[in-house]
């Protein structure tokens, strides 16, 4: 089975284990508006035992199909105790449940770029910038061997986090093992607040193993320009 | 050839309703976007500044897809311009998209009415195509959540009492 559809059913148990963590909030809340009755939270109480074995068994479905995943997560705690009086043990065990459903996407996400971006062919652009004086920056359009893989437009947000020190991944992608070229456009505005639009290229050996390049924007004082540079980390 | 006249009753029903299901099929292509995550984009507005749909994340969003060349969007957007400025302080973010070819008329109407809200260039189509749009005005309402809750394909004089009522629901939530 190809590793995308794969990821797709154990995002679809993530899915269903949701749904279920949102049947048991509403248990829950069932449970609150009739704790005082006493008869009402005997059923509610096989209700819940019933949600609970059904969210045990979408995880441990989830935990089957994930297979190789970095961490798993933390058993699950069930709850069994009726009445009022447990009202919060279940509460409990609702947010022990989200927070495993959480690390478990996360996980699903690390392994989601690892399988789709594998080391041996992983090529991923960094932007960072220093001082940013002579230059804002407004948008950068990159290409690969010719072929155009990304275009980012930068709001005055993005900027401001890229001036305090921020580092961005703006590309993830594979290239094959061989020469390839990296062209970098970058606009925005200039001195004197003129429009302005640089490029800068790089070509570089792609051997095996990932590959991380880094386009940095800094200011030259001595030529009051903004100076464009792709680093390539080895 | 069989005509209409000769058609029996339950061959006319069975027509009527194959029409009735085509149409109501053709008009919910629209708000298939309704209870989904809203699609992310970011596009220059007129002022020059980029915007980004993601970064108001916790506010609700109204986005509406107009042309310069279309009457009732031009309404439209006066009715926005004023709901806008009542409600931005309670956490209201809109955008207006504008899908025209020409970005000069588009620019043209803007400096001759200027609004409190950003208006976006859409010159290629492509937030159009992801919010499917197939229809001028087209209103869509974003929750806080980022969820598209409500998608109005076109706008009449009843429209603003409802498109008011959900606003306000949207943002007590």
């Amino acid at each position: 089975m190809p590793v995308t559809k794969k990821i797709g059913r154990i995002r679809d148990c993530l899915v269903a284990a949701c749904a279920l963590l949102i049947s048991m909030q509403a248990l829950a809340a069932d449970t609150t508006s009739s704790a005082p009755a006493a008869p009402s939270s005997a059923p509610a109480s096989a209700k819940s035992k019933a949600v609970a074995s059904q969210v045990e068994a979408a995880l441990a479905a989830a935990d089957a199909a994930q297979g190789s995943a970095p961490a798993a997560p933390a058993t699950l705690t069930t709850t069994t105790a009726p009445g009022a009086a447990d009202t919060r043990s279940l509460d409990e065990d609702t947010q022990t449940l989200k927070k495993d459903v959480v690390d478990l996407n996360r996980d699903l996400f690390v392994l989601e770029e690892e399988l789709l971006f594998p080391a041996n062919t992983q090529v991923a652009v960094y932007v960072s910038m220093d001082v940013g004086e002579f230059f804002a920056l407004d948008s950068i359009t990159l290409k690969i061997d010719n072929k155009e893989v990304t275009n980012y437009l930068y709001t005055p947000r993005e900027v401001d986090a890229l001036l305090k020190g921020g580092v961005q991944r703006l590309y993830l992608g594979n290239l094959k093992v061989g020469n390839h070229e990296l062209v970098a456009f970058f606009s925005g505005k200039g001195p004197d607040n003129r429009d302005y639009r640089r490029g800068a290229s790089l070509k570089f050996d792609k051997s095996i193993g990932a590959k991380y390049l880094e386009l940095k924007i800094e200011d030259r004082q001595r030529k009051m320009q903004p100076e464009f540079e792709i680093k390539d980390w080895e | 050839m069989k005509s209409f006249r000769v058609w029996s009753l339950p061959q006319r029903c069975i027509a009527a309703a194959t029409l009735t299901i085509l149409c109501l099929t053709a008009f919910a292509q629209g708000p298939a976007l309704l209870g989904q995550s809203a699609p992310d984009f970011a596009l220059r507005s007129f002022s020059g500044t980029n915007v980004r749909l993601s970064e108001d994340r916790g506010d609700v969003v109204v986005i509406t897809f107009w042309g310069s060349q279309c009457g009732v969007c031009r309404k439209q957007l006066d009715m926005l311009d004023r709901s806008f400025a009542t409600y931005r302080s309670a956490g209201l973010h809109m955008y207006g998209v504008s899908v025209d070819d020409d970005a000069a008329h588009a620019r043209q109407y803007v400096s001759a009415h200027p609004l409190a809200f950003a208006m976006l260039e859409d010159p290629a189509k492509e937030v159009a195509r992801l919010y499917q749009i197939d229809n001028l005005p087209t209103t869509v309402l974003i929750d806080r959540g980022g969820i598209v809750r409500h998608v109005y394909r076109d706008f009449g004089p009843r429209d603003e009492a409802l498109y008011l009522s959900q606003l306000r629901e949207l943002l007590n939530e």
